[in-house]
């Protein structure tokens, strides 16, 4: 083994740089593709005083997405487009990071060999953050190059200093939720709690940043938020470096605090330590079937309701923007391509519900990473031990995976229904329940897909399925402005579904994603049958 | 009767590693059978084997006559199952815990588990996580026990229990032979193996290398000897049938496998002037076993080399 003075900074940074790596190109790709398609999206003066008049005029949409500026100009445009998104991402991916790399590791046992040799906690966690700050200058420079590089294009013509202060505007919402995470890290019981600690931060900002845009007169509520202060810095319309300051001011007080806390817990227990006086409950404990419920049961109810609400903010935008039929070149222009017909909430929300199925199909790729979690960590001895097969096991674990593709996507489609209620051009509801059924199907091939690579490759599976997930996604959005290769669109489990509610749904495909599905998983469950159960 | 456990030429390699060479065992039903062998033996790939939580590469393994590595989970039907390491979902508590581990193996004695949470003094309403590592097994131990199953497959079953809770394992384990419940028993406490077990397998580096009652074992073996001598010792390494020499000042103490006769000779031209033998312990078979020509690790319970440099 190395020296341990530089260890964890070592396994966390090599873990953390790959990470920040992977974002950084989402991120930077993602906003330079914007940058790149507003000459073609919006031609002419016209379709962008158009846009900038409907845009700028609508609340509840500001309160989504950030109130835009100067949205007639290509400047204010990208700022706007997809910045309000990529900064909560960026928040969630900082939270997840932090605690996965600072708790995630400790709950896991790693931490007590390195603590009990000459190693404190107080620099084992101050090298766990040189780590997670390597991973943000990452993720930083990656996203900065992206938006550089763009900008010196004749199209977008941005200065190299105005790209810059965007990209870094971009991943601020990164690193105030990177060092949050560090400071819940040290707060929660385990991960999970500390990580549950976190969104409570991050939705209270995210609502009020929310209220602060979506109203007039309450601009000054953005003061009160990280989100709200990520906003101020108004990248590309109106530089402010200076709201900067209270970035920096929280981040370096996480850092101190995150040091503080360390010190003083107990390694594998938080500082907020809970009451730990469990109730008993074994009504749940008589299967296998029924410890996966008992174990899964919250995972399931947090997909749904968080979906589903996200599916009824977006209903909400498809109403309002759809409605004053706000135009939108690129959304349109992706809908029609996809099959769906262009204009009105339909088209909106058809395109905003591909962004949801990738989402459904994360929780369920979560549930093969939960497979696997039992096995590696042994817990899948007590079973298999005992009589239960291994194909109980797996059909118990993937069924109740079905049912939460399920709930999920019906939450969804309850949600966005409920959204849209009420508009000029409502969606009835048995549209908006083909939506959901069409953002679960491609989940259903996911679970099955992931089976298989459980049963064949257990190691990797996780990463692997993760990776399918999000090539489907990229193919599916910018795919086909890239290529035409019918191969590479195909290769996408999203590509054959059209954008419901702008088009019926497609039954043939949903079959196919379905038949698609359940093959892998019983091949899967086949080779589980025929190696050996392994720990990590 | 059938056997509690019959394997055919069972093996398992992981890749290139040999990690079990074809194995012949059988546990009669009621039997206890310790076994033992160093770190990395193959112990637990036996086990693991046996239950057909690995795939074996060769052979077959029977558990009350039901193939192991094709039906499984009939193969577990009279069988409980105690690993080495009590890895249990942390957020269940101690109670969730057995209740699940009981209702999934399909039959639990309840009386005689409570009264094993007594014996044990297992406070069961705490979160596993929130368990030492002695408390964790003991949730395995207790969940096993209680089922009254007819096989026990214990694999290192006491790490992290005190001398005390040792104490109740070994007696339980005593009460499961009355009852006519056969045991089979990974350890590396020696002391545990010699008190429960009717025979012993030895297993070094994936092979087996002996096994037996330990009557047998102690008879067929090897003989302890203690010399003490007028002088300096003779060199007693190279005498066929004597290992684990181990020299201190004037006083040799070795093991003799086979007739003793090419070590009388040698002492008898040597001015001995005490000489005490006995049957060795288990914990003396088991170095004399590892002391000689192993691989990796072999060398660990080797009492050579000390001596030697102390006189
Ligand atoms: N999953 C695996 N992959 C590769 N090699 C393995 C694996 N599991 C075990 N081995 C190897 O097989 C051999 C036997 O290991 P095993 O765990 O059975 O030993 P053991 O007798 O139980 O040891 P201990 O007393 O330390 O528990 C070792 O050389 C080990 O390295
Ligand atoms: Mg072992």
């Amino acid at each position: 083994m190395r020296g341990t003075a530089t260890v964890v900074a070592g396994r966390t940074a090599r873990r953390a740089l790959r990470s920040g790596v992977v974002w950084g190109l989402l991120f930077g790709g993602l906003a330079a593709n914007e940058a790149l398609s507003y000459t073609h999206n919006f031609p002419t003066l016209e379709s962008r005083t158009e846009l900038a008049r409907t845009i700028g005029t609508n609340a509840g949409l500001a309160a989504v997405t950030g109130v835009g500026h100067r949205l007639d100009t290509i400047e204010g445009f990208v700022a706007w487009r997809v910045f309000g998104l990529l900064v909560i991402v960026g928040a969630i991916w900082g939270l997840l990071t932090a605690t996965r790399l600072l708790r995630g590791e400790e709950d896991a046992g790693r931490w007590e060999l390195l603590l009990a040799g000459r190693t404190t906690r107080r620099t084992a966690t101050g090298q766990a953050l040189v780590g997670l700050g390597a991973g943000f200058a990452a993720l930083w420079a990656v996203t900065s190059i992206a938006l550089v590089v763009a900008g010196t294009r004749s199209s977008v013509g941005f200065t190299l200093g105005a790209s810059w202060f965007y990209a870094t505007a971009l991943v601020a919402g990164a690193a105030i939720f990177l060092a949050v995470g560090a400071v819940t890290s040290q707060l929660g019981t385990n991960r999970r709690h500390a990580n549950g600690l976190g969104a409570a931060v991050l939705a209270g900002s995210l609502v009020v940043r929310a209220v602060a845009d979506s109203a007039d007169g309450l601009g000054w509520l953005r003061w009160l938020s990280p989100l709200g202060w990520v906003e101020n810095l108004r990248p590309l319309t109106g530089s402010a470096p200076w709201a900067l300051v209270p970035i920096a001011v929280l981040v370096g007080a996480c850092v101190v605090a995150t040091l503080a806390l360390a010190e003083r817990r107990d390694v594998g227990a938080g500082a907020l330590a809970r009451p730990q006086v469990p109730t008993s409950g074994t009504r749940l404990l008589d299967s296998p079937l029924g410890l996966v419920v008992r174990l899964e049961r919250w995972v399931l109810v947090a997909w749904a309701v968080g979906l589903g609400a996200l599916a009824a903010v977006f209903g909400v935008v498809a109403r309002t923007a759809g409605t004053a039929d706000i135009g939108n070149g690129s959304l349109n222009e992706t809908v029609t391509r996809l099959g769906g017909q262009a204009g009105g909430s339909a088209a909106w929300l058809g395109y905003e519900f591909l962004y949801i199925a990738p989402l459904v199909a994360f929780a369920a790729a979560g549930q093969i990473a939960a497979m696997r979690h039992e096995e590696a960590g042994g817990h899948l001895d007590n079973l298999l031990a005992r009589p239960v097969s291994r194909t109980q096991w797996a059909a118990g674990r993937l069924g109740f995976g079905v049912v939460l593709v399920a709930a999920t996507g019906l939450a969804c489609a309850l949600g966005g229904w409920l959204g849209t209620i009420g508009g000029s051009n409502a969606i009835p509801l048995g549209r908006m329940l083909q939506a959901g059924a069409n953002t679960a199907a491609p989940a259903v091939a996911v679970l099955g897909i992931g089976a298989l690579l459980y049963g064949l490759v257990p190691r990797i599976a996780t990463p692997v399925l993760y990776a399918v997930i999000l090539w489907s996604f990229v193919v599916e959005v910018v795919g086909s402005s890239l290529t035409t290769n019918r191969w590479v669109l195909d290769s996408s489990l999203l590509s054959h579904l059209t954008p419901v509610p702008a088009a019926p749904l497609r039954w043939s495909a949903v079959a196919w994603l379905v038949g698609l599905g359940l093959l892998a998983a019983a091949a899967g469950v086949a080779a589980l049958a025929r190696r050996d159960v392994a720990g990590e | 009767m059938v056997a509690a456990i019959r394997t055919q030429q069972l093996s398992k390699r992981f890749g290139a590693t040999v990690a079990l060479q074809p194995l012949d065992l059988e546990v009669a039903a009621g039997e206890v059978v310790g076994y033992l062998g160093p770190n990395g033996a193959g112990k637990t790939t036996t086990i693991r084997c046996l239950l057909g939580l690995a795939r074996a590469s060769g052979g077959r393994a029977e558990l009350f006559g039901v193939d192991a590595q094709r039906r499984p989970a009939e193969a577990h039907r009279r069988v409980a199952y105690v690993p080495g390491e009590a890895n249990l979902w942390p957020g269940l508590t101690g109670t969730e815990a057995l209740h699940l581990l009981g209702r999934v193996q399909g039959q639990v004695d309840e009386r005689y588990r409570d009264e094993l949470v007594e014996r044990f003094r297992f406070d069961p309403s705490k979160r596993v996580r929130a368990y030492s590592k002695g408390n964790r097994q003991k949730v395995l131990l207790i969940a096993a026990l209680s089922s009254r199953a007819d096989l026990l497959i214990l694999d290192e079953p006491t790490t992290g229990l005190d001398p005390l809770m040792e104490q109740e394992f070994r007696e339980a384990v005593a009460d499961a032979r009355r009852r006519g419940q056969a045991v089979f028993l990974s350890s590396h406490i020696l002391s545990e193996v010699e008190a429960l077990s009717d025979r012993v397998a030895i297993i070094r580096a994936g092979e087996l290398v002996e096994i037996g009652t330990l009557a047998e074992m102690r008879h067929l073996s090897a003989l302890s000897v203690d010399a003490t001598f007028d002088d300096v010792p003779p060199d007693l390494r190279r005498v066929p049938g004597v290992t684990a020499v181990e020299v201190t000042g004037n006083h040799v103490r070795c093991q003799v496998v086979g007739s003793v006769e090419p070590l009388l000779g040698v002492l008898a031209a040597s001015g001995v002037h005490q000489l005490l033998s006995r049957e060795p312990s288990l914990e003396e078979l088991f170095i004399a076993h590892y002391g000689d020509g192993g691989p990796a690790g072999a060398g660990d319970g080797d009492g050579h080399g000390d001596g030697a440099g102390a006189s």
